[in-house]
């Protein structure tokens, strides 16, 4: 058990980091600091399940905060780290539909409109300030995974943003354990995850969209019309 | 208006004008010795101030009377909006003082004469200056406003004094909000004082520069006003930082002993801002000019996200 108010402090404190490597998410160029920030924020998420483990003593926390620190910050960063080394990307500058800033404003005002859904129309279903704060964040957070999905060309960055989409549901869910549903999108988000970083490693990591296609026409996977 | 106030106001503009040059030259320091060079001595700026004292004015024959009077409109803005960041004690409440908004008017005000006297010499550079200066202060004023108004809907207020008094009395715990506010304002610090992923502070050069370019046609005092009132816009922005996040050992009344201690702490904070400052200018390259609206957007974003979570929390 640790202090309410301290307790309080702690989780505004890792919301607040969390919000920002989210931020950094969506406009950094560097892949390198990518993956490195996507690491820093699943680190975050594991120090958050330690401390909600402390406080509410449940076991489950205890174990989701082992297996993200295991496999999100050390296992999935090194794995795209080294995948990284074999091809001749080091940076995604290309944007689609928007620019990064523009992607930044639309995520604020994604945030806001996340809390007026919250607070008017699910209101009633969290009567705890920290549980709708969480799901505004969560929430948020996998919004802006989304963003990331559709504003960048590259398949790589696509990746970081699946995978920053599947720590939303995850903080989303390490507030609210009991509820089943959930875990059952976060299984479905990790497949997606799986299937997007194998067949990222199977067709050339380093292309767009288009020649990935392509590639997986070629191979009769992907037919298109 | 009674003499604890005017007391407040002789002492607090005395202690900006004879403390910003030493932070300007601290953190030249430390960005040389980040890069292996020894650098110039601490006081450096205040010799340079009172050698440009001494010298001469030389106007452009182009030059109106903006380029005469803006060193001295420049300084006198930065100064009134120095009064209202209380840094040697928090003087007691008078009403039409210390107000957020008079204060960032007071500072677009000296950014505003600065980017005119750019432009009145009719050179080119300057000319290019006061443009660059006149982008960036229209992207960057939406994220101040709105890192100022976060802060405001905080600590449910409008005047700065309070704001701080706020603060001092309980204590940061009580608004877990205000963790996201220094990232912001340390955003709208690097901006506002032209420091290196936007603007270059140290030459004259390059043709990324935006503020040198406009204070290139001053010179003899004027420039020194320039120089000075750079100085303390940097002051000030950083007291407005520091006096948020950590007041500890402000003084809330007029004693002796309270106001030596404030000032001692302040110095401290200051001076441990101002490495920090140095060491992150020495890890970043200068950001391509029209990237800047991205740096500026993540200030704007965790401003908004602060705003969010106070209505949550």
């Amino acid at each position: 058990m640790i202090d309410t108010i301290i307790f309080n402090d702690i989780i505004h404190g890792l919301f607040v980091l969390i919000l920002g490597t989210a931020a950094l998410i969506i406009n950094q160029r560097s892949l390198t600091s990518l993956f490195n920030i996507y690491a820093a924020q699943s680190l975050i998420l594991a120090v958050m399940a330690i401390v909600l483990f402390i406080e509410y003593g449940t076991l489950n926390l205890l174990f989701i905060a082992i297996l993200t620190l295991a496999v999100k910050t050390i296992f999935i960063p090194l794995f795209l780290h080294k995948v990284l080394k074999r091809i001749s990307v080091k940076r995604d500058l290309q944007f689609m539909f928007l620019s990064p800033a523009s992607s930044i404003l639309i995520s604020a005002i994604l945030i806001f409109v996340v809390y007026l859904f919250f607070t008017n129309i699910a209101g009633d279903l969290f009567a705890d300030r920290l549980i709708l704060l969480v799901g505004v964040i969560g929430i948020a957070l996998a919004l802006m995974g989304m963003m990331v999905i559709f504003s960048r060309k590259r398949v790589i960055t696509k990746t970081v943003g699946y995978l920053t989409m599947e720590n939303g549901v995850l903080l989303f869910s390490l507030f609210m354990a009991e509820m089943p549903f959930i875990i059952e999108i976060l299984i479905v988000l990790d497949l997606l995850m799986i299937i997007v970083l194998s067949a990222v490693l199977a067709f050339g990591i380093d292309s767009g969209m288009e020649e990935f296609h392509k590639k997986l026409n070629r191979l009769g996977i992907w037919i298109e019309d | 208006m009674n003499w604890n106030m005017i007391l407040y106001t002789v002492l607090n503009t005395a202690f900006v004008l004879l403390f910003a040059p030493l932070l300007v030259s601290l953190i030249k320091k430390v960005k040389a010795m980040c890069q292996g060079r020894r650098g110039t001595p601490l006081l450096q700026t205040y010799f340079q101030l009172f050698k440009l004292f001494k010298k001469e004015i030389i106007y452009s024959d182009n030059s109106s009377f903006i380029m005469r009077i803006s060193p001295y409109l420049n300084i006198a803005f930065l100064l009134v909006a120095s009064i209202f960041i209380p840094i040697v004690f928090i003087p007691a409440q008078e009403s039409g003082f210390g107000n957020i908004i008079l204060f960032l008017y007071l500072m677009v005000c000296a950014r505003f004469f600065m980017a005119l006297s750019g432009l009145d010499a009719g050179s080119t550079f300057g000319g290019m200056g006061s443009s660059r200066e006149m982008t960036i202060a229209s992207i960057i004023e939406p994220t101040t406003l709105m890192a100022c108004a976060a802060i405001a809907f905080i600590l449910k207020t409008t005047n700065i004094p309070e704001m701080f008094g706020t603060v001092l009395d309980g204590s940061i715990l009580q608004y877990p909000t205000l963790f996201l506010v220094p990232s912001s304002l340390f955003i709208i610090l690097i901006v506002e004082t032209a420091r290196v992923p936007v603007d270059n502070p140290e030459t004259h050069l390059e043709l990324t520069m935006v503020h040198e370019a406009m204070i290139l046609e001053q010179s003899g005092p004027k420039l020194a006003l320039m120089e000075l009132s750079y100085g303390i816009k940097q002051l000030i922005l950083m007291a407005l930082l520091i006096n948020i996040l950590f007041p500890w050992g402000m003084a809330t009344d007029a004693t002796a002993a309270g106001i030596l201690i404030s000032i001692a702490s302040f110095i401290v904070k200051a001076l441990i801002l101002a490495v920090v400052m140095g060491v992150f200018e020495s890890f970043f390259a200068k950001i391509r000019f029209f990237r800047l609206p991205d740096f500026f957007m993540i200030a704007f974003f965790l401003s908004f996200a602060t705003i969010v979570f106070e209505l949550l929390s």
